[in-house]
């Protein structure tokens, strides 16, 4: 039982291999090597990987210092586990282009949404001018 | 990364100074001894404030352990006794910087630091038998004493002992490294004071916070610092005095028989710092153990070194561990579980990880400390109750199962504050004038379900007339009960196609109709009395029996019918609220049916004159509207039977008496006013043409109309 409380619980993951997630969508992969009082990570061989459908990429950085609120989730990653994945591994150019690719598609799906509406005279209002929640 | 990089890179001016090979770093050694320098001197003492106070944030870090032979080389926090002065140049070095000028550094200290460097490190080596590499550490470029600057003093800053800048305060005051205590300590390897300690590397085994000491409560608050190092004091101490631990770090940090210590040192450590000491010296800790070499190798790792031969560990008088902060208010059930736990683990390293064990065990410490600081609280079983209940809990258990007395087998109960019942509390509440029981609510009783009954008993209050109508009521209650029932019946009865469920649902009702009246006729609670007469002389019973009557068989109604025409005057001088009308419909049907003889008999009631009074009925029926409408009633259903072609057979002395009444009535309605009756029959004006002149016919239909302006007339 880990009885530290708070931040004190990532103690035990230190060394350890963890995926971090962060608020602005990244996948992070590296050592955990150190932490503080704010959850503050430093991810030594961090590895950024990218997800587009079934297949991924992996962009070494090195060493990052993740601020601590920036943080969604992270957890362990069990070595042994790690191989059996049913995604494939592609080049960062490959992935790059992929998602390129998706955020295009997804950027004329949204405009042909709202071309759509506006036809139609309904509006989806933006989240910024939006008054009642 | 080869010790010769890192070699160059670090030193690049003093490489041909610095033998390659490790081990021959001793042979230039114990040049100086700097201890009779007086400027050391007070540089010496300097260091071991800013040791002290670089404890307090994070405790002694440098001997954390031992170095093996395979060089477990991340360590950021080597110092490297680079005493470059501040007179001759800054020296703005952080471990980080790829490039570090070392403009000329004053060549005869700096071979100094190296030399004792050199010595401490061959002292090491010989100690822990092969101590290579120093700085095996890629990411440490240079290790450079710094300045105990503002940002060094936070002990948020992990790396405070290299400073970025270089501040030039005093010129007597060069600037060593925040670390620099271990030169006091070690000075049986090194005899140079002026060295800045090296820290070792940590223990090959994962260094988990496996302390117990910061298990313990917090005892006492620390006070400052004021050291018993003599000497100036500088500034510092402001400083100083703000960090908390900074005593129990130094006598943790001196009382560790990890740290390599010369035989002479301790006492004198110890004479240096009595006064440091006593202070700290707080309760061990209950979980405190022996110091054997078998612990340590559980808590320190397989390769962690046995003492020093010349400093044992049993041979210390005090058994604190290093490690700092009781902060956490652990339950002591609690703590000698985690004890066990820790005991039972033993993690291996994982060698194969060149990099690991970059958090030192002071850090990992420093933040459980920060956030267990949070946790405590002056009243734990208030703040944190379910966590002190459960270790008590367990504790009791425990204990039973280790005494074996089963006698105390039940739990520690709730223990509530006992609430005296004050008063006994009425369950029941009877309010004069009410019916049955009136809902009191108290804190044992908040809703409590009341009974629709009588809260008395009802023999003992006949005599009293309010209790005799409230029994009436009550009967009534009860009786109406039945009659809704009668009347769904009824209504069921039509909807029902099958015969025998009709006839079974029609004796079923009229059983119950049978049972109303008898009530009604005759009262239970009642002794004697009128039948009839009390319900109906409550408005509630005329309703019922208003609602009863086309329900009874003929005889019954018309028996009904007889006591009310018998009773009127009563009725009518009793009857407060007007409630008579209601019985009117009923009644009226009742009358369409009746027969001559049975008409004349009630006709006689109305004739008859009451004997106190001496009024006649009529007169007292012509003033009330009932009265009025059940007279021209039943004159109307005279009149209809007489004009009718039905063969009648009245009994003798039958048209007399009808003949008299409608003089009577004919003369009491001229003479007096009227009052506007229920329903106005058509009829009557031809019944009193067939009995009088026209002149007084005239007059009655004036009076008549007179007072049914707004009765409706209805031709009969």
């Amino acid at each position: 039982m880990n009885y530290m409380p708070g931040t004190a619980s990532l103690i035990e993951d230190i060394d350890k291999k963890h995926l971090v997630l962060l608020r602005d969508g990244r996948t992070l992969i590296g050592f955990l090597r150190s932490i503080d009082q704010f959850a503050n990570l430093v991810l030594h061989q961090t590895v950024e990987r990218i997800h587009v459908g079934k297949k991924y990429g992996d962009i070494p950085r090195g060493i990052f210092i993740v601020r601590g609120e920036n943080v969604v989730l992270l957890g362990e990653i069990d070595l042994e586990k790690e191989c059996d994945t049913m995604l494939k591994q592609v080049s960062i150019e490959e992935i790059l282009e992929e998602q390129r690719a998706q955020q295009q598609a997804k950027l004329e799906a949204e405009k042909a949404k709202l071309q759509a509406l506006k036809e139609r005279g309904l509006s989806v209002p933006r989240a910024d001018v939006l008054d009642e929640y | 990364m080869s010790k010769s990089d890192q070699q160059e890179v670090e030193c690049p001016l003093s490489h041909s100074e610095w033998p390659e090979d490790g081990g021959r770093w001793s042979e230039e050694e114990d040049g100086d001894e700097v201890e009779g320098c007086g400027l050391l001197q007070e540089m010496v003492e300097e260091d071991e404030e800013i040791d002290l106070y670089n404890e307090e944030t994070f405790g002694l870090d440098l001997y954390t352990g031992v170095e093996d032979a395979e060089g477990d080389p991340t360590d950021l926090l080597i110092f490297c006794a680079d005493k470059s002065p501040a007179p001759s140049s800054p020296h703005p070095c952080t471990p980080s910087s790829p490039s570090l000028p070392k403009p000329g550094p004053d060549p005869q200290i700096q071979p100094q630091a190296w030399l004792g460097m050199q010595a401490r490190e061959r002292g090491n080596k010989e100690r822990l038998g092969g101590r290579g590499k120093m700085f095996d550490d890629p990411a440490v470029m240079r290790t450079v004493e710094g300045r105990p600057s503002l940002k060094s003093l936070d002990s948020a800053i992990v790396d405070s002992g290299t400073s970025s800048s270089w501040q030039d305060k005093d010129s007597d005051a060069w600037v060593l490294s925040s670390y620099g205590t271990q030169r006091c300590i070690a000075g049986s390897i090194l005899q140079d004071k002026a060295i800045v300690g090296v820290i070792d590397r940590p223990a090959p085994g994962r260094i988990l916070p496996t302390t117990l000491d910061f298990l313990s409560p917090l005892q006492r608050p620390f006070p400052a610092f004021r050291g018993a190092a003599p000497g100036k004091r500088s500034g510092q101490h402001e400083q100083l005095s703000t960090r908390p631990f900074g005593q129990r770090y130094l006598s943790q940090m001196q009382m560790n028989p990890m740290i390599p210590r010369s035989p002479v040192r301790p006492q004198q450590q110890y004479g240096q710092c009595g006064g440091l000491r006593s202070p700290s010296s707080c309760p061990r800790p209950p979980v405190s153990q022996a110091f054997t070499p078998k612990m340590m190798q559980l808590r320190f790792g397989a390769h962690s070194p046995t003492p020093a031969p010349f400093y044992s560990p049993s041979a210390n008088p005090v058994q604190r561990f290093r490690f700092p902060g009781h902060v956490t208010q652990l339950h002591p059930q609690h703590r000698r579980l985690l004890s066990q736990r820790q005991q039972r683990a033993h993690r291996k390293t994982e060698s194969w990880d060149p990099h690991s064990q970059l958090m030192s065990l002071k850090e990992k410490e420093w933040i459980i400390r920060l956030q267990m600081i949070q946790l405590q609280s002056e009243n734990p079983h208030l703040d944190d109750y379910y966590y002190q209940e459960y270790y008590q809990r367990m504790e009791a258990k425990l204990a039973e199962e280790l005494l074996g007395d089963r006698a105390k087998r039940e739990p520690p109960k709730l223990t509530t504050p006992y609430v005296t019942k004050t008063d006994s509390y009425t369950p029941v509440v009877h309010i004069e004038g009410s019916l049955g029981q009136v809902a009191v609510s108290t804190c044992f009783s908040p809703r409590r379900a009341i009974d629709a009954v009588h809260a008395h008993c009802p023999e003992e209050e006949q005599k009293d007339t309010r209790q005799q109508r409230l029994a009436v009521l009550h009967n009534l209650e009860k009786l109406f009960m039945i009659l809704l029932e009668v009347e769904e019946g009824e209504r069921r009865r039509t909807t029902v196609f099958r015969e025998g469920e009709r006839s079974r649902l029609r004796e079923k009702m009229q059983r119950r109709v049978e049972l109303i009246y008898r009530q009604l006729q005759h009262p239970v609670a009642l002794e004697s009395g009128e039948e009839f007469l009390p319900c109906l002389l409550v408005s509630k019973g005329k309703r019922l029996l208003a609602r009863l009557i086309p329900f009874l068989s003929h005889d019954a109604a018309l028996y009904i019918l007889s006591i009310v025409t018998s009773h009127l005057p009563v009725l009518m001088s009793r009857d407060t609220d007007e409630a008579l009308p209601v019985l009117y419909p009923s009644l009226c049907t009742v009358i369409g049916r009746l027969s001559f003889s049975q008409l004349i008999g009630l006709l006689r009631n109305f004739t008859s004159t009451l004997p106190e009074t001496k009024e006649s009925q009529l007169s007292l029926a012509c003033q009330n509207k009932f009265g009025i409408s059940l007279l021209y009633a039943l004159l109307s259903q005279g009149e209809r039977l007489l004009s009718s072609e039905v063969p009648m057979e009245p009994s003798i002395g039958d048209f007399e008496t009808w003949t008299e009444t409608v003089f009577q009535v004919a003369r009491q309605l001229s003479q007096c006013s009227l009052v506007e009756p229920l329903l106005l029959p058509s009829n009557l004006l031809s019944l009193f043409c067939r009995y009088l002149d026209k002149r007084t016919v005239h007059q009655l239909e004036n009076s008549m109309e007179r007072s049914a302006t707004g009765c409706p007339a209805v031709p009969s």
